[in-house]
């Protein structure tokens, strides 16, 4: 029997997720890196398809677009691969799989 | 020496009595239970993760062995039970079932249903409380391969209903929703309603597994359903075909996006024995499930034999398991029980996991 199975070695996932302030969420993640997102970074990144087309993965969100106030309203997991968001500006369609959610960490390291 | 120094020998020599799939001593997993030592006569329980354990009889026997040799011991009495570990998960559905396991494969006709049917039933007869969710919604199989006659379910409150029952398994079908024989013609949304239905109306009771049948490919109810159910592990099927493995490697690939733990590849319809026989003829190639699985580093839980018995068994609704315990496909069937048991038992004790569902609401 293998010792180590892929799916679980493979990507961090996210081990604990909380609001640090009005603007900034953290996300400890089980390989132990902190990330700290602005939440406005977050919005502005969201992959569904509205805010992406899905054929070209052109961007057709305009970032002027979002309200300067903008905040999450709620969060939560779906299955266990991703976050979904529901934003202050009624937008709720995006679904930020644990891996895109690695890669929008802005800290020193991963940037 | 007094009876309590003579446990704590026994104890000790228990430490050397290491679980195999976990690798650790049974001591320390805390499955030592109830030790009672009187004038040198020892009686204890061995607690496992699951009745389907592969390798229970092998734990017994070495548990017997050493402690007999412990100086002092004139008797050892040891029961062998079962507890099964419930997986962590928030979502508020299915709340009393321990384990979810979603058997998929990429591509249809691989068997998938009658993989489901033995596997739920192996882990049924090994004493676990067991229910099969057919969520084949376009091709519910399941009901026909168990012998279960179409009737509508028995309705409760609030919406809620009843499984059917049959040879000790709870089982769910989209089968039981219309009239025999005539199709369910859906599209998308409605597709989603009825897994929606079948996560959280039905009165399962306690269960320690729900094996989920699910429809081939990477879908519509795939997709609701890894969103919506908190899904143990996944079992992929695949035949040894390289057409059927290219498909099966999509699936797996499906359940690896979704952060849904892979417990491994079963090669169904492996090799074909012939009644006059032993031999193994490997009608369709070989070993690519199991290449399959080592490529992505999971395990190979088993392959099944393909045995003309295992179809009648389909067709006139007594799976093989319970038709022939002799035939080699039942012997597979079995193994394949104990292998995901352990398997779930492994994730399970596995401390490093990601935080399990969670919500927030957003403060200012």
């Amino acid at each position: 029997m293998p010792e180590e199975k892929s799916s679980k070695s493979a990507n961090p996932a996210p081990k604990n997720i909380k609001q640090i302030d009005p603007t900034n969420l953290g996300i400890t993640w089980t390989d132990g890196h902190e990330s700290v997102y602005k939440v406005r970074h977050l919005r502005e990144s969201c992959p569904c398809a509205n805010c992406i087309d899905e054929w070209t993965g052109v961007k057709r969100l305009d970032p002027n677009s979002i309200p300067e106030n903008i905040r999450p309203t709620k969060l939560h997991s779906v299955g266990l691969y991703a976050i979904q968001f529901s934003w202050s500006d009624g937008h709720d369609t995006g679904l930020y799989s644990h891996d895109l959610m690695r890669k929008l960490c802005q800290c020193i390291e991963c940037q | 020496m007094s009876d309590q120094e003579l446990q704590v020998n026994i104890i000790a020599e228990l430490k050397t009595v290491i679980d195999p799939d976990l690798h650790k001593d049974i001591v320390s997993l805390g499955f030592v239970k109830n030790m009672e030592v009187k004038d040198g006569n020892v009686k204890f329980q061995v607690e496992l993760t699951t009745p389907a354990c592969p390798v229970k009889e092998q734990l017994k026997t070495e548990c017997e062995t050493k402690v007999s040799a412990v100086k002092g011991v004139k008797s050892v009495d040891v029961e062998m039970t079962a507890e099964v570990r419930a997986a962590e998960h928030s979502q508020p559905i299915l709340t009393n079932v321990k384990n979810i396991i979603a058997v998929a494969s990429g591509k249809g006709g691989v068997g998938k249903s009658t993989v489901s049917v033995n596997l739920a039933m192996a882990l049924q007869m090994s004493g676990a409380k067991v229910g099969l969710m057919d969520a084949d919604i376009y091709g519910p199989s399941i009901p026909k391969m168990l012998g279960i006659p179409i009737t509508p379910p028995k309705g409760g409150a609030d919406n809620k209903f009843f499984p059917h029952e049959q040879y000790g398994l709870k089982v769910v079908s989209a089968a039981f929703l219309q009239k025999e024989g005539v199709p369910l013609m859906l599209r998308g949304p409605m597709l989603g309603g009825i897994i929606q239905q079948f996560l959280q109306n039905v009165e399962w009771g306690e269960l320690d597994y729900l094996v989920i049948d699910l429809p081939p490919g990477t879908g519509d109810v795939q997709l609701t359903l890894t969103q919506r159910a908190p899904i143990s592990g996944a079992v992929v099927v695949t035949t040894p075909q390289e057409v059927s493995l290219i498909d099966a490697e999509k699936g797996v690939r499906m359940f690896e996006s979704v952060k849904v733990p892979l417990l491994g590849i079963v090669e169904n319809m492996s090799y074909f024995i012939c009644d006059g026989c032993d031999k193994k003829h490997h009608i369709f190639k070989s070993g690519g499930g199991n290449a399959l699985a080592e490529k992505f580093k999971i395990p190979f839980l088993t392959d099944i034999p393909l045995v003309s018995a295992v179809v009648e068994g389909g067709d006139k609704g007594v799976p093989i398991i319970m038709a022939d315990p002799s035939s080699p496909a039942t012997k597979a069937y079995t193994k394949l029980a104990g292998q995901v048991a352990s398997q779930l038992s492994i994730i399970h004790a596995d401390k490093d996991k990601p935080a399990s569902t969670f919500e927030l609401n957003w403060e200012g």
